[in-house]
């Protein structure tokens, strides 16, 4: 029964565009989905490994420039755009890994963020790659048939299908990396990191691999944001925001499970999209608020305490 | 040869403001271990108020400072007492992401007061630059810098001369042995971030007629106060002052001799190399 | 040929020297003390041994080949293994994980590690003690944890960093045992301690260290007759 309760979710999720055709609705989805994606790649290393990145936005952006460039000037169609931008991301982390993994805990969390801002100063600049400030746009996507039927990218229905399936997957890929010989390397860099070394677990390596795939995930969504939103610019794609806000959803969903930055995404993005339909600014008040609350009096999270209150009962 | 003075001379100016924000964050950091996030968004704070009490009640910045560096003092002290004792003793990843809330918290909260509009306050005898020996120095920066001096000399007589100055920097060393000494810990902890978020503020105040503000100004002011005070070496005042002053030089120089692009970059990979290569910065106590 | 070569390690820090021109062997199926005042120097061995520090100058072999510059997890995989002074469990987790994740470096699945484990455990003699979180666990405990863990390795060598600090009487006995123990199994023990009538009633040599240096190298009966051991430990003079 517990098994097939995410199978049973998953097959809803895909479905759901089926029932539901409210515009608003599904955007609302699409950007709980996207966030989803990014809390649980975010969470690959921060949560399991315990290094907690505050430069994930540069693998978001070049995963985004990767997928807007490829289609722009190479006719590469974006939803496979998106996969190469998550390779690219990876490709990325490895010098980035290779240079803040010297660092532990709050410094290595500082190093990311300068690197990230070093990341997006190259983007602004470099115009000749980026089209800098002024951005890159997508003006109309590629025809494509599905089972007969031409696809309106006009449409919200199209774009939920394709985040869900990236959730689906980066969801997945999470869970098959927590039971591997990967995860249990993480927990133990985790819980003491000498210690592990000292038990023969390469530290370094694994970190890397955690990085490599959580940038993959980060790159890929990134690129999803290209094909969604049409318009890539570095403020949009690269912003210190963008990082941090990565980091509040695991860390308020909870780090230490799957479903905890699923948690936070759904929690989080849904109250800031409903106040930013009212309000045009500072929904992130509550993303500022509950990261306060959760540290000071939940700090597994609201997913972990769920968690802990459910078993409690058992 | 003119231009290299020039720039000089811009740097240093922007720069010892840079250092008074960075003193703010050190002391901070030397006394609770704590790494305030939300330090930038005191700047902020002091920015605004500044520039309100100029627009309704026409009181110019450089005299409203008076009022409002002892009461952003008092709402550092609160700040303290009411939201960052408790997660203290935590370790210090875990403050880092609850100041990293507090940033996001009032920075936002500023943003849906007063809306994401730049500003900026023009001061009606600010409009001609000074030019001693042929330097351009706009008026309000250089008094900036002049009221920047004299603050940051009271603090450093503050740290030496006075009791509780010296308690600050006695718990900055070692706090165990501090509190054997009878000093009362918790106090000085409040005291100093009351302290830190006075200076963060009057840097706004007397920053305000030279910079665009905006209420998320605070997010890359902070990134730069990083910069100077890792350079300088987390919980060294001296550290920060010259961190602030080197911040400035090497991004009025890098502008003029490198690129206008690519000068925030410069700063960042100095960050790095001392994060990397001498982490206790250049005159920090060496950590295990 | 020895187990474990150690010839003219040097350590600087800045301007302090914290090893100095250390040169010992260790022979494969002894149990060796290092002794010393506070200070001296062990731990820092400890740390050069294991990869955990680079020496200045010197060389560390384990079977002929040279082990300096190499992190500790390939040290480890080499054969040799270590606890720390101030234990280092993985605290959130059961004694019986933090041995497996020991285990499951060398062994293909999560099965195997846990029976390893469980194993290890019981010949330390915390079988009982399985499921507890390591946290939970007293000092004594953790300490016997943290060479299980270190065993689960499977190594050739096992250096121990004051396993017997904060132990009572009773404690202490069970601990030598222990390491007698593990010597008869066929691991070859380097210890830390503080303890005297311990380490001299268990250890088959004992090298002594001051301040850096390499004092004294012999039987337990030897080192402790020497003169300028006991000028280190008591002073010039000695009644």
């Amino acid at each position: 029964m517990k098994r097939a309760l995410p199978v049973v979710a998953a097959i809803l999720l895909l479905t759901l565009p089926l029932g539901v055709s409210n515009q608003f609705f599904l955007h609302l989805g699409i950007t709980v989905l996207m966030w989803t994606t990014l809390g649980v790649a975010w969470n690959l290393l921060g949560g399991y490994g315990g290094q907690v990145s505050f430069g994930h936005a540069s693998f978001f952006g070049v995963g985004a420039y990767t997928t807007m460039i490829l289609y722009l000037s190479y006719g590469l169609a974006p939803w496979y755009g998106m996969l190469v931008g998550g390779v690219v991301g990876a490709l990325l982390s490895l010098p980035i890994g290779f240079i803040c993994f010297r660092l532990r805990g709050p410094y290595f969390s500082l190093a990311t963020l300068a690197v990230a801002e070093i990341v997006r100063l190259v983007a602004l600049n470099w115009e000749q790659l980026t089209a800098g400030p002024m951005g890159l746009l997508i003006t109309s996507l590629p025809q494509v048939t599905l089972f007969g039927n031409a696809i309106n990218w006009e449409r919200k229905e199209p774009f939920f299908l394709i985040v869900a399936l990236l959730a689906l997957c980066t969801m997945f890929a999470a869970t098959l990396l927590t039971r591997a010989r990967l995860g249990s390397y993480l927990l133990a860099i985790r819980e003491d990191e000498d210690a592990a070394e000292s038990i023969g677990i390469d530290t370094t390596r694994a970190k890397l691999a955690a990085l490599a795939a959580s940038a993959f995930f980060t790159g890929v969504a990134g690129g999803f944001y290209g094909l969604y939103f049409r318009y890539v610019d570095p403020d949009a794609v690269f912003p210190i925001s963008l990082s941090i806000e990565m980091v509040f959803i695991a860390v308020v969903g909870g780090l230490r499970t799957v479903a905890g930055p699923v948690v936070g995404a759904v929690f989080l993005t849904v109250i800031a999209e409903l106040f930013r339909e009212h309000f045009a600014v500072g929904h992130l008040i509550f993303y500022g608020l509950f990261m306060m609350l959760v540290i000071r009096f939940l700090p597994e999270g609201i997913w972990g305490r769920a968690l802990r209150i459910l078993a409690w009962r058992h | 040869m003119e231009t290299f003075f020039q720039s000089l001379v811009s740097g240093v100016l922007t720069g010892s403001l840079y250092a008074m924000i960075g003193v703010g964050l050190t002391i901070i950091f030397g006394v609770m271990r704590i790494i305030n996030l939300a330090h930038g968004e005191m700047v902020m704070l002091g920015m605004f108020g500044a520039y309100w009490s100029y627009t309704l009640w026409k009181v110019d910045p450089f005299v409203s400072v008076i009022l409002w560096v002892p009461l952003m003092f008092l709402a550092g002290m609160f700040i303290y007492r009411f939201l960052l004792k408790p997660i203290v003793t935590g370790d210090e990843l875990n403050s880092l992401l609850y100041t990293a809330g507090l940033s996001l918290l009032i920075a936002n909260l500023a943003l849906f007061a007063w809306t994401g509009d730049y500003r900026t306050l023009n001061l009606p005898y600010a409009v001609e630059p000074l030019r001693p020996f042929g330097i351009a120095v706009p008026v309000p920066l250089g008094i900036a810098f002049v009221l920047a001096a004299f603050i940051t000399a009271a603090l450093y007589l503050f740290l030496t001369r006075t009791d509780v100055g010296r308690a600050v920097r006695a718990t900055s060393q070692n706090p165990e042995a501090a509190a054997l000494m009878g000093i009362q810990v918790e106090r000085i902890a409040m005291i100093t971030f009351g302290l830190g978020t006075a200076l963060a503020a009057a840097a706004g105040v007397l920053l305000v007629p030279s910079l665009y503000l905006y209420p998320t100004v605070g997010e890359i002011l902070i990134v730069k106060c990083f910069v100077i005070v890792v350079l300088g070496g987390l919980g060294s005042v001296p550290g920060a002052i010259l961190g602030g002053i080197l911040l400035g030089l090497v991004e009025s120089l890098g502008a003029v001799y490198v690129s206008v692009a690519y000068k925030d970059t410069i700063g960042f990979i100095i960050f790095l190399a001392v994060l990397l290569f001498r982490p206790q910065g250049l005159f920090g106590a060496a950590r295990a | 040929m020895a187990l474990l070569e150690v010839s003219g390690l040097t350590r600087d820090f800045g301007g302090l020297r914290a090893v100095s021109n250390l040169s010992f062997n260790v022979e494969t199926g002894e149990i060796l003390g290092l002794i010393g005042p506070n200070g001296a120097g062990k731990t820092t061995v400890f740390n050069l041994i294991t990869g955990f520090l680079r020496p200045t100058v010197g060389d560390v072999r384990l079977e002929g080949d040279s082990i300096v510059g190499l992190k500790p997890h390939a040290i480890t995989r080499r054969g040799i293994a270590r606890t720390f002074q101030i234990v280092k469990p993985f605290p959130h987790l059961t004694a019986c994980r933090n041995v497996a994740l020991a285990a499951l470096v060398r062994l293909d699945t999560h099965a195997q590690a846990r029976s390893e484990a469980m194993h290890v455990l019981e010949q330390v003699g915390l079988d009982d003690k399985l499921n507890k979180p390591a946290s939970d666990l007293t000092i004594s405990d953790q300490k016997r944890m943290e060479i299980a863990r270190a065993l689960a390795t499977h190594p050739k060598l096992l250096l121990l960093d004051e396993p017997l600090g904060g132990l009572n009487t009773r404690e202490v006995q069970d601990a030598c045992d222990l390491i007698q123990k593990i010597r008869a199994g066929g691991v070859t023990v380097v210890l830390v301690e503080h303890v005297m009538k311990a380490i001299m009633r268990i250890s088959d040599r004992v090298v002594v260290m001051r301040q850096g240096e390499k004092i004294a190298d012999g039987t337990p009966s030897q080192v402790v007759n020497d003169p300028a051991v006991q000028a280190a430990y008591f002073g010039k003079r000695v009644a």
